[in-house]
């Protein structure tokens, strides 16, 4: 038995819990290749024209495991993972959009709504559906549950020690073994605000952290920050955002603002996207209170390298020779 | 107290409540173009257009003078539930000094919700503020009724414009108005008004009727949907609106358990399509498509501001529905590019193929 995931959305946070699921039941995991031009083109090919770039890239991705022929694909509705909370309305009615634009393509989609009471949504309701469609037995399903939640926490500690989530990913998952040595403290650091499927996506996000780091820069992202300082930044605002990835970059940009050792922030958001246009505003016009730079970057479909290597560079160049300046005035 | 709102629909119902309840009332100028350049510039370049446009029309009421904005809140997952925060940010940042009465559901948070009605409540009796509102209610009710004779009238009307003026002059009538009894007045008045109105005949058979469907703002409030109402009744159609305040005020207020409006009805049509509520109006909106196909219109306008996050699912649905049920769907995502000829010619075609499937229908 096969099932797809496509590599798109969240598969980049939660598959290192996904594939311990499937793979801890004996099922074989068939994930996409890395999103390329001819994905993306069936994404926009058959999506409404005004849908953000992400959603596009998941339709892009999802027929292509058609393609491929998996047995199920696996397109979990996720609705809330903390209390109060929800996700975008797009991801929300993201099943809905698939299973009414393609025929007959209903019968292959496995469809279980995610809530949960915090991110790790390794929880029993989470997976029933999967004893009726696939005949696994209980005992099994919640044994494959919880080994699916051990490796999930410690993709989150290798977050939580500076890796990125793909390097923690392939690191829970033991596909590579820890070096001991993270990547050495930079001369620049800045903070890239964006969601996980953007900024890890390379295709989407042009490598921007690979290209920060070659620049002899270090990057924190919002993975890279313990839950409850985050919480800790929220109780701060008066009306936190309802969405709770745009939740947990908002504060990790606060967190960013507050850090000393972060000299700038940059803001990576695709074209269309809904909460990030309330976010951005809202963190660019707390720029000059906090005294630090802040710079977005907007991707969409056509992508576009060079002008993303000069507006980093000059960034950083900036950041550089801002604190130049201040070593000499000092 | 200078107390402003935000501009949508049959405004004078606002400011009614808000002057029975003793307040000095900044009436926000209708949107316009003006509203509009000045909402664009201020606002988040991706945001939706009602927050542009609120932005926008909330910078002239604060021009204007106003102190205090009333509002609604939300808790999401649409965007229109955080509206209030980024618009507080945008007006700080401007420099006007105004605060926000924010009201979010009474059944999430009763008591930031009882605290913001004493603070409109001011020196007023309770059993006068309970009258003020169920005069209001009072006043909605009647308000829809009327207008949903115009939106029929004006299809058939002999003298293009009639019921439209027809209709500005009821408004002002209940403007006036200022108890029940006046009310009444207004209402019969404006009875009488429409019923001058001289139309043609038409058989049952031969009416065309068009549901107007989709988020909220951009349905209700007439300046920024290109007068999307008449224009489709000067084109020879009915008119029917999924939203209409009487309804929404209803619904919104009555608890789950004993909540039996339309709109419930309509939630349970839109279900096979979109199971939860996903936010904003994108399953009312599934479900109305459903509700008027089953009531056998003519055709749907289903309109959507740009980038809207539940539209965006709804759109992405509507094709599906529209072949199952055999009901035309024209969608049209609506921002400050106002192409007004664009739309028009859009609108026409679609009556034209209405029209068409008709004649078909026939021989």
């Amino acid at each position: 038995m096969k099932i797809g995931i496509p590599r798109s959305l969240l598969y980049y946070y939660y598959y290192p819990l996904w594939k311990t699921y499937f793979e801890e039941l004996g099922i074989e995991v068939v994930s996409t290749p890395a999103t390329s031009k001819k994905i993306i083109d069936m994404g926009i090919k058959h999506s409404v024209p005004e849908l953000c770039v992400p959603i596009k890239i998941y339709i892009g991705h999802l027929l292509k495991l058609i393609e491929d022929g998996v047995d199920y694909i696996y397109v979990p509705r996720f609705v809330s993972i903390l209390k109060g909370q929800y996700f975008c309305p797009k991801f929300m009615g993201l099943p809905d959009m698939i299973r009414h634009s393609f025929e007959g393509i209903e019968d292959k989609m496995i469809i279980p709504t995610i809530e949960s009471k915090n991110e790790n949504i390794a929880e029993y309701k989470n997976f029933k559906i999967f004893e009726e469609k696939l005949g696994i037995s209980t005992k099994a399903n919640k044994k494959a549950i919880a080994k699916a939640r051990r490796v999930w926490e410690s993709f989150k500690n290798y977050c939580h020690l500076g890796y990125s989530a793909n390097e923690a990913s392939d690191l829970a998952l033991g596909k590579i073994i820890e070096t001991g040595t993270l990547p050495a403290k930079a001369s620049v650091t800045i903070g890239v605000v964006g969601y996980v499927y953007n900024l890890y996506d390379s295709y989407i996000s042009m490598d921007i952290i690979k290209k920060l780091r070659e620049m002899d820069v270090s990057v924190k992202t919002f993975e890279m920050i313990k839950e409850d300082v985050l919480n800790q930044k929220l109780q701060n605002m008066s009306k936190n955002l309802f969405w709770t990835f745009s939740d947990k970059l908002i504060a990790a940009g606060y967190t960013f603002y507050d850090d000393a050792n972060i000299d700038g922030l940059i803001h990576v958001t695709a074209f269309g996207c809904g909460p990030d246009s309330m976010l951005g505003k809202l963190l660019e016009l707390d720029s000059p209170v906090y005294e630090k730079p802040f710079m977005t970057i907007r991707v969409d479909e056509h992508s576009g390298e060079n002008h993303l290597q000069t507006r980093i560079e000059a960034f950083v160049d900036m950041i550089k020779r801002k604190k130049i300046k201040a070593r000499r005035g000092a | 107290m200078k107390v402003s709102f935000p501009y949508m629909g049959t405004t004078i119902v606002y400011k009614k409540l808000l002057e029975l309840l003793g307040h000095e009332v900044v009436m926000p100028p209708k949107p316009s173009q003006y509203t509009i350049n000045l909402g664009v510039k201020y606002s988040p370049e991706f945001a939706c257009f009602p927050l542009k446009v609120i932005t926008g029309s909330y910078i002239e009421a604060a021009e204007l003078g106003a102190e205090v904005i009333v509002t609604s809140g939300g808790h999401g997952p649409c965007r229109a539930g955080f509206y209030e925060q980024v618009h507080r940010r945008i007006l700080e940042e401007k420099g006007f000094n105004v605060d926000f009465i924010v009201f979010n559901s009474m059944f999430r948070d009763f008591k930031q919700f009882f605290a913001n009605m004493m603070m409109l409540k001011g020196t007023n009796s309770w059993f006068k503020i309970a009258q003020s509102l169920l005069m209001v209610y009072d006043m909605i009710k009647k308000l829809d009724i009327l207008e949903k004779r115009v939106q029929e009238l004006r299809a058939y009307e002999l003298k293009k414009g009639e019921t439209t003026k027809a209709w500005e002059q009821i408004q002002i009538g209940f403007d006036k108005a200022s108890s029940k009894k006046d009310l009444q007045q207004a209402f019969n008045n404006g009875e009488v008004l429409l019923n001058q109105i001289k139309t043609f005949n038409i058989y049952d058979k031969d009416r065309i009727r068009i549901g107007i469907v989709g988020e909220i703002y951009v349905v209700m409030e007439s300046s920024i949907n290109m007068k999307m109402e008449e224009l489709l009744g000067n084109l020879g159609a009915e008119v029917e609106r999924s939203q209409y305040l009487s309804e929404w005020v209803a619904y919104n207020a009555l608890p789950g358990f004993m909540n039996r409006t339309h709109e419930v009805e309509i939630l349970k049509k839109g279900e096979p399509y979109i199971p939860i509520n996903i936010g904003g109006h994108a399953k009312q909106t599934v479900g109305h498509i459903v509700d008027y196909s089953q009531r056998g219109f003519d055709g749907v306008i289903h309109l959507m501001p740009f980038g809207c996050l539940p539209e965006l699912v709804s759109q992405s649905i509507v094709p599906k529905i529209s072949q199952a049920l055999d009901i035309p769907v024209l969608t049209l995502s609506i921002d400050e590019q106002s192409g007004t000829a664009n739309s028009l010619t859009r609108v026409e075609a679609f009556m034209d193929l209405i029209k068409g499937k008709r004649m078909k229908k026939i021989s």
